[in-house]
């Protein structure tokens, strides 16, 4: 997300996947997504059959996407950016850039300033890397003649989400040379920084044949220009990597050069992994952000107040200028009449970083017994997680633990039915942790809302009670802060402060007493306090407190009191508005500005969506603009002008400060302004292009005798490994496993090699295999199959072996859990693990059970390489 | 009442198996056990009593046109499997119960409530579709969602299909879209997509149709399916003659022999 | 390849590549390029087998067809059926001709207790037995299996009438019940003409291949197999010096011995396999050497030889009859089983298989043995 964000502004997908249709070229990489995301895909068909679009696929295995496309490539896990980075170096060489939008909307033509260093010129980092701290200092990255705040420790314990290119860089008067003849321009940066990711390199690091890349690259960046645009879709398979962010920012600098984003047909579609996990990360689940993407405050002694918090955030220019708007309606959400300005809006009472709470982070303290209890709601990460020995060993340090699901899931039943049970190394009876597991409500069994992968809010109504004491998380939530409210009431202390001034007055509905959601979703939409009306969007709010809302990107969902734009279902164009609500301000492809000239008229009839109405003086089209309505083309902002007045008429980015798609980025990225080729943390490879650095510098390995790595080129470990789903499951399979009629369309784990590899090995198709890694073995059925191919890399034959996870020692169907291979790494900025490529040993036969298979795996970790 | 029908265009499907999960879910049909079969992702094997959609995965050949591009790579086509309703039905004419009747769109339909469960269907069917459900007794196949066509809904697998690879409607109409899309395909350079509707076999056609690419071989499609009907005359005729020897024998045997 | 821009220090070698097994390989290659053939064995060629489908191996070798689903209630129901069907044609022709009142008198019973049975064992196969009675909701000429429903239910209405009618007469000497017996054992006999065969036709009338490739002469068979059992039973009810008896065994099992010598006679098609290998070969080979050869020459020895030799003669032969008439059906039925496992059968262009070379099952040694 912060790919995303740091790009262009906002941290999602900045298109509808029913736009697909209109590309004329589509690069799927990082994703499957007939497969995960089969219902997307029509569109991606649509685009094939109706407008003879060229559909590529680049994976390390030909999956059921690539059998739809024209064109497969196949792909050394792990070397992502090197193709794209190839792709870019392409465009630059043979001027293949779309010039008329480059210029005007994103900051090729900036400068940077003189302290700049790339890893060209550094071997591997960029200017600013100390390695004792093992991170960056941002300050020679910025914009010539900008002045910045430096970046803080709270902001290297707190990652960075969604929202960026905001107030640590204002960047009044920054520099700009047109004709991109300047040293330091990012044009020049670029070039350079890309110089050696030829077709040869592309070739010599990922196995990609040159003229099958050349054809690719060819018919990719020939879908550019006025009259055509091009796709990228992307899914976990570009996130889940320890260069995750880079990669897509790779994406994002590709799309701006051939002037992609926020046209039909064009854009990045990030394909989320997940039925909900945008609304997810809107109204986050996560650590280190506040709904909407604000960011979540950090304890910094100095630091810690409303004041300095604002100030680090609010931007002069742009959308973030309202920042402390945001914020205030939030906490008047939250608080209610107890937040005001003379108590800085109960700023005091939000719980403030003080580290790495990530999952990742909370775990490894859980690990050593630092933590009482735990809830776990609707997830499986005795399963789903990395390193499932170590996830499922620190729940038995636990006091409590609280799973609410449908079925018992494995990290339900860890504490009797597991490996480490199995294996001896936990006894149940030593097992302390007192496990409460409460049934939860289904889909149709409760109300609420849907965000999908492309910014849409959809809202399912409650078709039929749960049944027996199931209950939905709304209901569990809201009877927990009650009765914690309760408890709470009338004592003194500052600790109960937060419970006790949380304003909990929700209606409830129906036998079960539920809380109505619909008053979840108003609160969320937002309304004046005043008048007691709902506001119709994010521009009504103000920052006096007489507002109220608890997402302001969502602001405008629920805009008048029987009006819930989330669950109207009738569509009138190709769009979809009218079905649903798409955030902000149903806009369906954000940043739509691009899509006319900077004079305002369309870039092309057949490429239009957006445009300027001389006559009514606004902006219309197709889409609902992204961008003040009455703002003239041609405006010019004055010198003092703040919030999106200080943005030009051709500035479409309009969360971003200088209002450009930023294809170097300044700030908000914790590994670099722009993306770079390391190989991933586990590789049999060293990183082709720089000797003193193999993997991603400030990636956090979270090394410990319980998670170990195989150093590079490992002869214990020589092939390399790639996770992924299946279409038949659902992720940690609790829904897809217990289901018979599911169960039964893959009923047991699997693992896919080449023909070449099987020979090779004297693997059977059919037959039992164990695969082996640092953490731990797994058996899996052997599926010999011509889609996995050897590929030529660096002058040797690297084979790749594929493994879906979908399987858990729970439910219709059992297998071994893949994940338990996997080790628990931290990508700098969101804190996710490598699960795309690691390395491993593959060697025919069962795996022992009982205590058995821990000596099996530690003779084989043993053995000379 | 128009005749509806299937056409399965096998060039859109994503193997995506939604339309066999909407049919199990639609029908609330069982599974059939859970065995990994190794054969590319289909776990499935063939459509039977509880299976009335059935996705094939085919690993095969090398295809020119779309669809991976490596000339030494094995390709990858998916096809949805049905009953294919046809037009002349080996189990309709089979069936002694009556329980196997033409709707009145068209679709061959197994009445549960009169079926006895004799399998005489299980052994006419040319495509191998119907199965009794030896825990139930009485023989299964896909009912071309008759309930549902009767409320005037598609069936469950159209409605599922993202790529709508699916189509149902009007059988003239289909038959015309599956022309048009053939040549279609042929004229993008796909020679050998073709439309699998045996009308010159005693099958005399089906309403549910195919495009495959490549020999339908080798997705289980019979070149030359027959209704058993047409053995129907050489069969009784050898009856009628085993019946004259027996009362010709007969006769010459006792005639011939003396009194006892 | 020297790249001076990269950064090459790679020190792994993949497991299990041995440089010499790959210089034999690059020998055997050129070998072949150069001399079209290579004598030498040696090196496995890299590529581990995985299933294919494709127009040699259908869908992965998965059958097509459905196994018919029939219990062992059937072929003994065929048996039966063949058995009582022939037994009451012969009875009524003994009465008719005035030659053997005993054979027309033990005829009735017979085709009156196999009607019975027969029913039974029908019923029994059903999936719903208690819905048996819906086999009489149509009439239909194009199902075989609705044909013989009811000719099933017309031969044990009038074999049931006739023998009731015999048991009444004999008991109560009651007249208008032997004139009743005498016309339900017409009835009973024009409907047992076609039920001591029907059943070949039942089976040759389907999809399954082996069944439909010989569906010319099945009937016939099964009809030759019914009178074998049907002469066999009424001997061994103490007919055994019946000379028409006798007779018509001989012309029955003559004409079983042929269709046995025919059938091995063809040259070898595909089809015909599961009648000459395998368990369902072995069956049907045993049942029609009972059925043929031996019972001929017995009965052909028995015309030949004294009153009581004959009689042990005939008795042998008979019971070689019923067994060989039992496991003929038996034979056929799997037969049919497991013709319609064979993948290659329904996959063929040709519209009548005909006869041609069995392809090799060795070139797809991954898919189960068919037997």
């Amino acid at each position: 997300m912060p790919g995303l964000g740091t790009s262009f502004g906002r941290g999602g997908a900045t298109t509808a996947q029913s736009d697909l249709a209109n590309a004329d070229a589509i690069l799927i990489m990082g994703s499957s997504m007939a497969e995960n995301h089969p219902v997307g895909f029509q569109w991606v068909m649509e685009a094939r059959e109706k407008n003879g679009a060229t559909i590529i696929h680049v994976d390390p295995r030909f999956t059921r996407t690539s059998a739809m496309a024209d064109i497969w490539l196949p792909l050394r896990a792990g070397t992502d950016i090197l193709f794209l980075g190839g792709l870019i170096n392409y465009v630059l060489t043979n001027d293949k850039m779309f010039r008329e939008y480059v210029l005007p909307y994103t900051n090729l033509s900036t400068v940077i300033c003189e302290g700049f260093r790339d890893t060209e010129d550094l071997d591997g980092v960029f200017s600013g890397w100390d390695d004792i701290k093992k991170r960056y200092d941002h300050a020679t990255w910025q914009y010539q003649n900008v002045e910045t705040l430096g970046y803080d420790e709270g902001h290297y314990g707190g990652g960075g989400h969604g929202k960026e290119g905001t107030g640590t860089s204002h960047p009044n008067g920054c520099e700009r040379d047109e004709t991109l003849q300047h040293p330091r321009c990012v044009y020049q940066i670029l070039k350079k920084h890309f110089a050696r990711y030829t077709p040869e390199m592309v070739e010599q690091g990922s196995g990609i044949p040159k003229e099958q890349f050349l054809k690719v690259a060819e018919a990719f960046t020939s879908a550019s220009g006025p009259d055509k645009t091009a796709a990228i879709c992307y899914s976990v398979g570009w996130t889940q990597h320890s260069k995750g962010v880079q990669i897509i920012r790779s994406a994002a600098i590709l799309q701006l050069l051939l002037g992609n984003i926020g046209r039909p047909g064009g854009g990045i579609l990030a394909l989320r992994g997940h039925a909900s996990i945008q609304g997810s990360t809107d109204i986050p689940t996560l650590y280190d952000i506040l709904p909407g993407y604000l960011h979540m405050p950090f304890f910094k002694s100095g630091h810690n107040n409303f004041n300095d918090y604002i100030l680090r955030h609010k931007s002069r220019k742009g959308l973030w200028f309202n920042y402390d708007t945001y914020f205030i309606n939030l906490m008047k959400a939250w608080y209610g009449e107890n937040a005001r300005a003379d108590n800085d809006w109960c700023f005091d009472l939000i719980p403030k970083l003080t580290g790495d709470h990530s999952h990742f982070g909370y775990w490894l303290d859980m690990r050593e017994g630092k933590m009482d209890g735990l809830f776990v709601l609707g997830q499986n990460p005795a399963v789903g997680a990395s390193n499932g020995r170590l996830e499922r060993t620190a729940l038995s340090k636990l006091k409590w633990l609280v799973v609410r699901d449908m079925v018992e899931t494995e990290t339900a039943s860890f504490w009797y039915n597991s490996p480490e049970i199995e294996r001896g190394e936990l006894k149940t009876e030593d097992i302390a942790t007192e496990v409460f597991l409460f049934p939860a409500a289904g889909t149709a069994e409760k109300a609420g809302t849907f965000t999908n992968t492309q910014r849409l809010l959809q809202f399912r109504e409650l078709a039929i009670h749960p049944p027996g004491h199931a209950r939905s998380d709304s209901w569990f939530m809201y009877h927990l802060g009650r009765r914690l409210k309760k408890k709470v009431e009338g004592k003194v202390g500052k600790r109960y402060e937060p419970l006790q001034k949380l304003q909990w007055n929700y209606k409830t509905e129906g036998p079960l007493k539920e809380p109505s959601i619909s008053q979840v979703l108003k609160e969320i939409s937002g309304w004046d306090l005043t008048s007691g009306k709902q506001v119709s969007g994010y521009k009504e709010l103000k920052g006096d407190g007489t507002t109220a809302s608890g997402c302001w990107i969502y602001s405008g969902v629920f805009p008048a009191e029987n009006l819930n734009k989330a669950l109207i279902r009738s569509p009138k164009n190709y769009l979809g508005h009218g079905w649903g609500f798409s955030w902000p301000n149903d806009v369906r492809i954000i940043y739509n500005r691009c899509s006319a000239r900077p004079d305002g008229r369309p870039w092309s009839e057949r490429k239009k969506l957006v445009w300027w109405d001389e006559e009514k003086q606004e902006w219309t089209g197709i889409d609902t603009p992204d961008f003040d309505k009455k703002k003239r083309p041609d405006y010019q902002p004055p010198e003092d002008a703040t919030g999106t007045n200080g943005l030009a008429g051709d500035k479409p980015f309009i969360l971003n400060a200088d209002g450009v798609g930023w294809v170097f980025a300044p700030t908000g990225l914790m590994d670099g302004p722009l993306p770079t080729h390391y190989e991933p943390l586990e590789s049999p490879l060293h990183n082709p292009l720089y000797r003193s650095h193999d993997t991603n510098p400030p990636e956090d390995k979270k090394i410990r005798p319980d998670n170990e790595y195989a150093p590079i080129g490992d002869g214990r470990f020589p092939y390399v490994l790639s996770t992924y789903r299946l279409t038949e499951h659902h992720t940690a399979g609790g829904m897809s496993r217990t289901l018979p009629h599911l169960a039964e369309l893959q009923p047991e784990l699997f693992c896919e090699l080449s023909p070449e590899l099987a020979a090779d090995l004297e693997l059977v198709h059919g037959e039992w295999a164990c695969i082996y890694t640092p953490r731990s073995v797994i058996e899996a059925r052997v599926m010999v199959t011509p889609r996995m191919r050897p590929l030529w890399v660096q002058g040797r034959t690297v084979h790749q072996v594929g493994l879906p996870y979908h399987w858990g020692y729970n439910g219709l169907v059992k297998g071994d859990v893949t994940n338990d291979l996997l080790p628990i790494s931290e990508e700098p900025n969101v804190r996710i693990m490598e699960t795309k490529a690691l390395v491993c040993d593959i060697v025919p036969g069962r795996r022992a059970t009982g205590p058995e298979a821990l000596k099996q795996w530690k003779a084989h970790k043993e053995e000379a390489a | 009442m128009t005749t509806t029908a299937f056409l399965t265009d096998s060039t859109l499907c994503i193997g995506c198996k939604a339309c066999e999960v909407a049919c199990k879910e639609w029908n609330e049909l069982g599974d059939d056990g859970h065995t990994w079969t190794g054969l590319s992702y289909d776990n499935t094997g063939a459509v039977g009593h509880s299976t009335w959609r059935h996705v094939k995965f085919v690993e095969a050949a090398p295809l020119l046109g779309f669809g991976g591009n490596a000339p030494d790579l094995a390709s990858w086509t998916f096809s949805s499997d049905v009953c294919k309703h046809c037009e002349v039905a080996g189990c309709l004419e089979a069936c002694p119960t009556g329980a196997i009747v033409r709707t009145e769109f068209g679709g061959v339909f197994v009445q549960p409530d009169v079926c006895n469960g004799c399998a005489y269907c299980v052994v006419s069917c040319p495509f191998g579709v119907v199965q009794k459900n030896s825990d139930d007794g009485r023989a299964f196949k896909c009912t071309f969602c008759y309930d549902r066509q009767k409320e005037g809904l598609q069936p469950a697998c159209a409605k599922a299909c993202p790529t709508e690879s699916i189509k149902f409607g009007d059988i003239d109409e289909l038959k015309l879209a599956a022309q048009v899309r053939v040549e279609e395909l042929q004229s993008r350079g796909m020679q050998d997509a073709q439309l699998y509707d045996p009308t010159e076999t005693s099958v005399k056609g089906l309403h549910a149709m195919f495009i495959t690419r490549g020999d339908p071989k080798q997705y289980n499609l019979p070149p030359n399916p027959e209704v058993p009907t047409v053995y129907l005359e050489s069969a009784w005729k050898s009856s009628a003659l085993a019946a004259g020897v027996l009362v010709l024998g007969g006769l010459f045997a006792f005639l011939g022999s003396a009194r006892r | 390849m020297s790249d001076p821009i990269m950064n090459l220090s790679n020190e792994y070698t993949p497991k299990g590549w041995k440089p010499r097994k790959e210089a034999r390989l690059e020998e055997i290659k050129e070998q072949a390029k150069e001399f079209g053939t290579v004598e030498a064995k040696g090196v496995v060629p890299a590529g581990a087998p995985f299933p294919k489908a494709s127009p040699e191996t259908g869908y992965y070798g998965i059958p097509l067809l459905k196994q018919p689903q029939w219990k062992p209630e059937i072929p003994i129901y065929f048996f039966v059926g063949g058995a009582s069907g022939a037994a009451s044609v012969i009875g009524a022709l003994a009465h008719w001709t005035g030659k053997d009142r005993q054979v027309a008198r033990d005829a009735r019973l017979v085709a009156a207790a196999g009607a019975i049975i027969s029913s039974g064992l029908l019923i029994s196969d059903l999936g719903r037995p208690s819905r048996f009675l819906n086999m009489l909701r149509m009439f239909k000429p194009q199902s075989p299996m609705s044909m013989g429903a009811w000719i099933l239910a017309g031969f044990g209405t009038f074999s049931g009438a006739a023998a009731t009618a015999q048991i009444l007469s004999d008991r109560l000497g009651f007249g208008p019940f032997r004139i009743l017996g005498n016309v339900a054992e017409g009835f009973s006999a024009l409907f047992g003409l076609p039920f001591s065969n029907y059943t070949g036709v039942l089976i040759g009338a389907t999809v399954i291949p082996v069944w439909n490739h010989n569906v010319r002469t099945l009937p016939f068979h099964f009809g030759m197999s019914g009178i074998n059992a049907g002469v066999s039973i009424l001997e061994l009810m103490g007919n055994d010096s019946s000379p028409g008896l006798n007779r018509l065994g001989i012309i029955s099992s003559a004409a079983e011995t042929y269709e046995g010598i025919e059938l091995e006679m063809k040259r070898d098609p595909v089809v015909n396999e599961p009648l000459k290998h395998g368990a369902s070969g072995w069956i049907t080979r045993m049942g029609g050497v009972l059925s043929g050869p031996v019972p001929l020459a017995l009965r052909l020895a028995a015309e030949f030889t004294g009153k009581r030799r004959s009689r042990q003669l005939r008795q042998i032969a008979a019971c070689s009859s019923i067994a060989g008439s039992l496991l003929t059906r038996i034979g056929w039925v799997r037969a049919g089983g497991v013709s319609a496992k064979d993948w290659r059968l329904p996959l063929e262009e040709t519209k009548r298989p005909r006869v041609q070379k069995s392809q090799s099952r060795e070139d797809y040694p991954h898919m189960r043995k068919i037997s």
